[in-house]
């Protein structure tokens, strides 16, 4: 008898293996603080103190960073949680 | 103002009367504001505080908004609120008085925060990093002033 359970994980990452994965870019504004910038890496997609500093500057120096990479749903509420901080995020193929 | 400082869970600071008095207003502002965001193409503050999820992608951008706007908006609106409630006692009163936040409630007064900003910096026309800031323009000081409200905050957050 199959588990179907785990046939739909199956299925979810074979999804994200043969489909084009997506990222979320959060860009460059004159107005958020570099410290609160960072905090929302730390806190909400759980990097080090030093992974978010360092993401963070790269929107700094680069005007934008990449900060996850999956599917598009995932990738849709990470811009929707972004957007809840006033971080100026999107969404795109990967690659693009 | 006296900055934020940790206090066991919770977070104090000390606002004068006027101090306590500005935030709210500029919070409940900023709650009428995204309460009426049906006009992003032509708000510039509302279209920052709402912004297109899909840079190339119009269609995409506007189903985004369809299934997201009226949400964000609620939430937004909500978190203002929580700063002009927890200000309010002071704003009503004589002399600076302490204000406690909650771990909770601090993460609405960040956002928040963070959307007041970006609502005066969008009226200002604050768009590039080394812009300077048109000084003499009303809200300027309290667009500086807000900023180091968030981050006497954000500093101190667990």
């Amino acid at each position: 008898m199959p588990d179907i359970l785990e046939e739909t994980e199956i299925h979810e990452d074979l999804d994200l293996l043969l489909g084009e994965p997506w990222v979320t870019i959060v860009w460059n504004d004159p107005v958020n603080l570099m410290s609160y910038v960072a905090y929302v890496f730390r806190s909400y997609f759980g990097f080090s103190k030093a992974e978010a500093e360092r993401r963070m500057l790269l929107v700094h120096t680069e005007g934008r960073a990449v900060v996850a990479t999956g599917t598009r749903e995932e990738m849709e509420r990470h811009v929707e949680a972004m957007h809840d901080f006033g971080l100026w995020a999107t969404l795109q193929k990967a690659g693009r | 103002m006296k900055p934020f400082a940790r206090k066991g869970t919770t977070y104090v600071a000390t606002f004068a009367p006027d101090e306590a008095q500005l935030l709210q207003q500029l919070c409940l502002q900023v709650a009428e504001l995204i309460s009426a965001h049906a006009d992003y193409t032509n708000d510039a503050a509302v279209n920052r505080l709402l912004p297109d999820a899909y840079r190339d992608d119009d269609e995409a951008a506007a189903e985004f908004r369809r299934f997201t706007a009226d949400d964000l908006a609620a939430r937004k609106a909500a978190n203002a609120r929580v700063i002009a409630a927890a200000v309010s006692e002071v704003a009503a009163g004589r002399v600076p008085a302490k204000v406690v936040v909650g771990a909770a409630e601090a993460q609405a007064w960040i956002r928040s925060l963070t959307d007041i900003r970006l609502s005066i910096a969008a009226r200002l026309g604050i768009e590039t990093d080394d812009a300077p800031l048109p000084w003499g323009e009303p809200l300027v000081d309290a667009y500086q002033w807000l900023g180091f409200v968030q981050e006497s905050l954000v500093r101190v957050l667990r």
